[in-house]
């Protein structure tokens, strides 16, 4: 991708060096319970998937959202992958449909950059729910580039 | 203030009658609430009037009770007041509001069913009979036995907000078995005006629950739990209950048809 490039999701920008409100003190814990976490690596027959409630996330956003394990991956059970570059998307989809009739999840979260390109990650997840016999509660969360806040939080199906 | 942001908004209305103009002028429906033990400060919070809105009430609200106090007007964004939030439900709340909305059908046919028992020099008591089964069978069994026995038990039942719900559940039932009573005794006057009163409480009922109680909960209620509601509604929906939706939606249709496509 050069300099140049127009795609809002590869567009350089730079955020400079303002200072990093918020508290800082103390260690927190990584809420992550499982390995793997990538996609095409997880399965569904995993112990941890089932009936649980189901992160998917795209890569980018924990490295925005501050508070990433705290807030989203606590008590959750996490997938992630990039809707933009990576490769074998069609098995995301059968994979989406696997969680929800076969490990029976309870919910599906899909978190999103506001780059329009990563909203492809919220049709995946559709198309995997419209492929399932078993219908379950799916809610977007889009977040911001800069500053990682939350858009929009809304349930889709 | 504080005092009166942690009294019932009954409480305060009696002494401050001009707070209730300002809540209706908000649309927020507490004046004629048969309970009126909410704490104004659980009021606004509960209401679903935009983060902006509840500000300029607010004030509306201390200028009310201290007319003579120094109040800062809030800084009111034009934009931002001009759209009103739009309600999107989570999946098991949007599904009681679906029911809702065949619920309501069949009270748009209760004033013409009605008027056909006053006009009607032939009585018959076949529409009654239909509405009332209706109401028994999908309103209560098959509705409010979701709300109580799954939706509240999610909730502090003892809260005023649920309360205030059961209480009319209870009235509705009250006002059916006097609708079955005049049937029973030939007392059309009493079917007429139980019948009537039973619209009435459902409209509003319905109401509060959909702008009111449901936003709250949706605030307050976990993914976790969300996905939980969603099964058990499910579960209702195909299990005992299964074609429930079909045969009455089919039986609003012929009260349509009878009542409202003339
Ligand atoms: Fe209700
Ligand atoms: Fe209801």
């Amino acid at each position: 991708m050069s300099k140049e490039c127009e795609c809002p999701g590869a567009k350089m920008q730079d955020f400079g060096k303002e200072e990093v409100k918020g508290a800082e003190e103390g260690k927190r814990a990584s809420q992550l319970r499982q390995w793997p976490v990538q996609l095409h690596l997880v399965s569904p027959e995993a112990p941890y998937f089932q009936k649980a409630d189901v992160l998917l996330s795209a890569d980018c956003v924990a490295y925005s959202a501050g508070d990433f394990h705290k807030e989203y991956m606590k008590g959750k059970t996490i997938a992630i992958a990039c809707p933009k570059l990576d490769e074998g998307q069609e098995t995301y989809i059968e994979k989406i449909t696997s969680l929800i009739d076969d490990a029976k999840i309870n919910t599906l979260t899909v978190m999103t950059m506001e780059v329009p390109c990563c909203g492809v990650l919220v049709s995946i997840a559709q198309k995997g729910l419209q492929a399932a016999k078993r219908k379950i509660p799916v809610k977007s969360i889009v977040i911001g580039i800069r500053g990682g806040n939350v858009l929009s939080e809304e349930w889709i199906s | 203030m504080q005092a009166y942001l942690n009294a019932p908004i009954k409480e305060v209305i009696s002494k401050f009658p001009k707070v209730a103009d300002i809540l209706n002028g908000y649309e927020i429906g507490c004046v004629p609430c048969s309970v009126g033990t909410c704490l104004l400060k659980d009021v606004v919070a509960i209401h679903n009037i935009g983060e902006e809105n509840k500000a300029q009430l607010m004030y509306e609200v201390e200028k009310a009770i201290y007319p003579d106090r120094e109040v800062k007007r809030p800084v009111i964004n034009k934009a931002a007041k001009a759209k009103p939030e739009i309600l999107r439900y989570s999946p098991p709340l949007r599904m009681l509001v679906n029911e809702h909305l065949l619920i309501k059908r069949l009270l748009n046919c209760v004033p013409a069913i009605v008027k056909a028992l006053k006009e009607d020099t032939v009585i018959d008591k076949e529409p009654v009979i239909g509405a009332v089964d209706f109401i028994r069978m999908y309103a209560d069994k098959f509705h409010h036995a979701k709300e109580e026995d799954i939706l509240f038990k999610y909730f502090d039942e003892k809260a005023d907000i649920i309360q205030a719900m059961l209480n009319d559940h209870v009235e509705g039932r009250s006002h059916v078995k006097e609708v079955l009573n005049g049937l029973k005794d030939n007392k059309i006057d009493a079917v007429s005006q139980h019948l009537s009163a039973y619209a009435e409480l459902l409209t509003g009922h319905i109401k509060k629950e959909d702008e009111i109680l449901y936003p709250w909960m949706d605030k307050n209620l976990t993914v976790k739990q969300v996905g939980e509601l969603f099964d058990k509604f499910n579960a209702v929906d195909n299990g005992l209950q299964r074609g429930v939706e079909e045969t009455y939606k089919g039986r609003i249709e012929d009260l349509e048809a009878k009542f409202i496509q003339k």
